[in-house]
């Protein structure tokens, strides 16, 4: 990734491409995916959102190579997923909902480290990578705590540190946390944060509010690709909300109704609006 | 019915070294026809009390009163149909070729004539907006579908009192929406509703009454008011907005759900 001449970051790379891509499951009626195309470049963070059947889940499992498209183009720094699933995953870390299901081994760093045992690095480097990805996620201290004893947010984060000791370009973030508490999304969304200038991001989620940062917002449903657009557009866009049954934040959804900006992020930012606004009005009347 | 937990303990592994104390001494009440909230970080004891509220888990001591008699003495499959227990992702339980068999799987141990559980699956899945899927496959569900389905198999039972373990988590915000109006139907039925989850704003939209737990211990309970207002680190963004702009403007009041505070909101002098 730091060489440019490997590729990755050569002007005419993705992180991801897709053209065209459809699938349908065996059985239904309708096609899960239909002829979707995007790209995410390089260093890019981009949000994807739906209603639940929209297909955001198809396209996780196409761009790892779970599902193979029934048509169509799909790319992972630009290898196939569904022909070099290997060489895709060196390059592709997704992280899932629950952190329950994905944590194995007995200590924080062995689980950190259980990626790069099946790619068959060596000991010194894998101790050092692990380190590395354990101190990226904050958890410096935790090695040989036993994961089970850790609250939702911790787990994430050990998932995390497991991806990135692999070193991908690309981090596929599949509802990562909607399992854990209002502390533990804080802790997650921070970690993620920071990583934004290294990694490109796809990140899949019902909370708008955790893509308020993002560079773009791909909006899928029935199968379709229906906008790809700023977060700013989605959110002042009722419209383009309502028919996706995308809901604004409370936050913002207050702002709107009040007539002020809907870019008001946090209750203090709504409260100071509110005071400045009937503070001058009040002395004016 | 009225469900009451009193001196709740539970310890897990008790007598080994991985003893852990999931409950310190929790009393709480369902009352008929009310919806409680639950609320507490992650391994604050929320899952292990709801699974007390049937016998799920057995309290290390203290005891659970059905009607003001000791639930260990009922027997437990008409406890545990008394009390439906939804748990997280149910979906992952969906087992039948068909919805309505899947549905009806339960309901149909329960000694019914055939036509008495069809008639409940039908009503389940009706009042779940879910009838158009009956012949359907589970496992060609959406997530959300799916959700809605395993709910139907809990409700299909006729259980008194209904316990949703973070039944909005992974759901698109329509569908969410959808299952609180539902909650409140239900309510407005007659039926108790115990909603554990993380999400306050949730919880302030859709609770009668909610608990705080803390490290096994009940931290706060009453109305919504009283347990955000006074807890203001709980607290959703509503509460919190309006919290911050109390100090100056008593007369905001307490407003909770999201109608109530836009409300409180436009009626500030000088708008």
């Amino acid at each position: 990734m730091q060489n440019p001449g490997t590729g990755t970051r050569s002007g005419g790379s993705l992180a991801v491409s897709c053209e065209e891509l459809s699938f349908s499951y065996p059985g239904a009626g309708q096609a899960a995916l239909s002829k979707v195309s995007f790209e995410l470049c390089p260093g890019e963070y981009v949000g994807v959102v739906g209603p639940n059947g929209g297909g955001k889940s198809t396209l996780v499992r196409l761009l790892n190579g779970l599902l193979r498209p029934d048509s169509g183009l799909v790319r992972v720094s630009d290898h196939d997923p569904a022909t070099e699933p290997f060489e895709v995953r060196k390059h592709l870390g997704v992280l899932f909902q629950n952190p329950e299901n994905g944590l194995v081994a007995p200590f924080v760093e062995d689980d950190v480290a259980f990626g790069l045992e099946n790619l068959g690095v060596p000991r010194d480097e894998m101790r050092d990578r692990v380190a590395q990805a354990i101190r990226a996620v904050g958890l410096e201290g935790y090695e040989r705590r036993e994961p089970h004893t850790l609250s939702g947010g911790e787990k994430q984060r050990v998932a995390l540190a497991g991806l990135l000791a692999v070193e991908p370009e690309v981090l596929i973030l599949d509802e990562p946390t909607s399992m854990l508490d209002a502390a533990g999304r804080r802790e997650v969304l921070e970690r993620l944060e920071a990583l934004r200038a290294e990694k490109s991001v796809l990140h899949v989620t019902h909370h708008l509010d955790e893509l308020l940062n993002a560079d773009r917002i791909l909006v899928l449903n029935g199968g379709e690709l229906v906008a790809d657009e700023t977060p700013g557009r989605v959110l002042s866009d009722p419209e383009l909300l309502r028919e996706n049954r995308l809901v604004l934040p409370v936050v913002p959804r207050l702002a709107l109704a009040l007539g002020l900006p809907a870019n008001l992020k946090t209750p203090e930012q709504l409260a100071e609006a509110i005071l400045t606004r009937t503070g001058s009005e009040t002395r004016t009347g | 019915m009225n469900l009451e937990l009193r001196d709740v303990h539970h310890v897990y592994a008790a007598g080994t070294p991985f003893a852990v104390e999931a409950l310190r001494g929790v009393s709480l009440g369902v009352e008929p026809g009310e919806v409680l909230g639950i609320i507490g970080g992650t391994g604050s004891g929320k899952s292990t009390l709801v699974r007390h509220m049937n016998l799920l888990l057995v309290p290390s001591s203290g005891g659970v009163l059905v009607d003001s008699v000791d639930a260990t003495t009922l027997k437990k499959s008409e406890l545990r149909r008394r009390v439906g227990l939804v748990f997280q992702f149910p979906e992952a339980a969906l087992f039948a070729p068909s919805v309505e068999e899947d549905v009806a799987f339960a309901p149909s141990r329960l000694g019914l004539d055939e036509e008495e559980v069809e008639e409940r699956v039908r009503e389940s899945l009706r009042v779940l907006g879910a009838e158009d899927l009956a012949t359907r496959s589970p496992f060609a569900l959406s997530g959300g579908e799916k959700r809605r389905v395993a709910i139907a198999g809990v409700l299909a039972m006729g259980p008194e009192v209904l316990i949703l373990d973070e039944p909005t988590a992974g759901l698109d915000p329509a569908t969410r929406e959808r299952l609180l109006a539902l909650i409140r139907h239900l309510r407005d039925a007659g039926i108790s509703v115990v909603i554990v989850s993380h999400d306050l704003d949730e919880v302030a939209e859709v609770a009668d009454r909610v608990c705080a737990l803390h490290d096994g211990r009940v931290r706060a309970i009453g109305t919504p008011a009283e347990v955000f207002y006074g807890n203001p680190e709980l607290a959703p963004a509503t509460v919190r907005v309006a919290s911050l702009l109390k100090a100056s403007r008593p007369e905001l009041g307490d407003p909770v759900r999201f109608d109530e505070t836009l409300a409180a909101l436009k009626a500030l002098p000088g708008k």
